[in-house]
């Protein structure tokens, strides 16, 4: 029993971090304003909420370069919808106006024509007491994302878990070099094989998030391209073992062959998005900030690190299978 | 080498489908329900992924034990 104790906290850390991943609900954000220009004189304006709870009575503002003013009425249609009559002042100095409705911000909601040298003082609160927020633990909400931010948890810990593979792999390789051991070249080729398992869903579940996200199911993104590279660069490892038929030929060429592989993984994962001359729209790449960025990003990383523990524990778990099943097919054939 | 092919498909797959614009009723699937669809399918990916691996896992054994019986 004792053997098992890390394949129970794989499952555990599994159910734990899925079951939060997909329960935990978005904080309230606002996701839309209509419409998106405003010119001095009586405008109706039109917001949308994600998960909020508008009630009659709540505050909003509008706020052009520090200046602010405020609606003349405010009608709460429902939870996710109201609707405003503000008078927009002439003379405001900036192109962007943000609104804050409910204590929610919406940066740059308006295009604003009908520029100037300022408004005077219109006298406008700008208290930001909030009546319908989620309150408990939710996860950032952030445009464009919405919803999908939760796949945070699930496609960023497949590419985590292959690194940790092909690392035990690489690990393995260099230990051949020593012995020529036959029994550390079967479980090189045994983790390569998950880490491609790990490596395929990468990049699946990346391109419908990326559908999602970006637009389009493949982008010309320095880490996608990378990533594509590097599989490639796994499979030639697959297709070079299969060309050697000498077994301890094949496993000291490919213990050699693992370790540039491994060289070239880390370069085109870590080291070439990271370089400042080349835009990436990863996050934490290239000019392009991290979710460390948000305000709640602790609260994302209270579900990632378990999720990437327990996905890293069930390659591990993978990777024992594979090599079992293949020591046991050689046995046999022997 | 099976392992090999499935892989080597998927990638195509994903690389292919930039060529292509995806129909409106995937899109609006996609960004349906403030998204969350997109992770629908993401998790299923992983499922059915990890399934398929483990199904053809489990033909190399039952192909072994066979031989075995034999």
């Amino acid at each position: 029993m004792k053997h098992w104790w890390w394949k129970s906290l794989a499952i555990v850390l599994l159910l734990v971090a899925s079951i939060a991943a997909l329960w935990v609900p978005l904080s309230p954000a606002l996701v839309h304003v209509s419409p998106s220009r405003i010119a001095p004189g009586e405008t109706t304006v039109n917001i949308t909420g994600y998960n909020t709870a508008f009630r009659s009575g709540i505050h909003a503002h509008f706020v052009n370069d520090g200046q602010v003013f405020c609606p003349q009425r405010i009608d709460v249609l429902d939870d996710t919808h109201i609707s405003m009559v503000v008078e927009v002042p002439a003379g405001l100095r900036e192109h962007m106006t943000d609104v804050v409705v409910d204590g929610l911000n919406y940066p740059a909601a308006f295009f604003t024509e009908g520029l100037g040298e300022g408004t005077e003082e219109t006298g406008c609160s700008t208290e930001t007491v909030t009546t319908s927020h989620q309150t408990g633990f939710t996860f950032p909400n952030r445009s464009i994302l919405y919803e999908s931010i939760r796949n945070l948890h699930f496609h960023v810990p497949m590419w985590f878990t292959m690194i940790a593979l092909m690392g035990i792999s690489v690990w393995k390789s260099i230990q051949v070099l020593g012995n020529s051991s036959l029994h550390d070249d079967r479980k090189a080729v045994s983790a390569v094989h998950v880490g491609l398992l790990f490596c395929a869903l990468g990049l699946t579940t990346g391109s419908i998030w990326a559908r999602a996200t970006w637009g389009a199911f493949w982008t010309n993104d320095v880490k996608l391209n990378g990533a594509a590279v590097t599989a490639l660069i796994y499979l030639a490892y697959l297709v070079l073992r299969g060309s050697v038929p000498d077994a301890y030929k094949r496993a000291r060429l490919a213990a050699i062959y693992n370790i540039f592989a491994f060289v070239l993984l880390v370069m085109f994962l870590f080291v070439v998005p990271r370089l400042n001359a080349i835009d990436s729209l990863h996050p934490g790449s290239g000019g392009n900030s991290g979710f460390s960025d948000l305000d709640l990003d602790d609260r994302l990383r209270v579900v990632f690190y378990p999720a990437v523990a327990g996905w890293i524990l069930l390659g591990a778990w993978l990777y024992e299978l594979r090599h079992r099943t293949l020591r046991i097919i050689e046995l046999q054939n022997a | 080498m099976r392992t090999f092919c499935t892989f080597l498909l998927l990638l195509l797959g994903s690389v292919a489908a930039q060529a292509q614009v995806a129909p409106s009723w995937l899109e609006d699937k996609l960004y349906g329900g403030g998204k969350m669809n997109a992770v629908v399918v993401v998790v299923a990916i992983i499922i059915v992924g990890i399934g398929a691996w483990l199904w053809m896992q489990d033909r190399r054994l039952k192909r072994m034990e066979e031989k075995i019986n034999k």
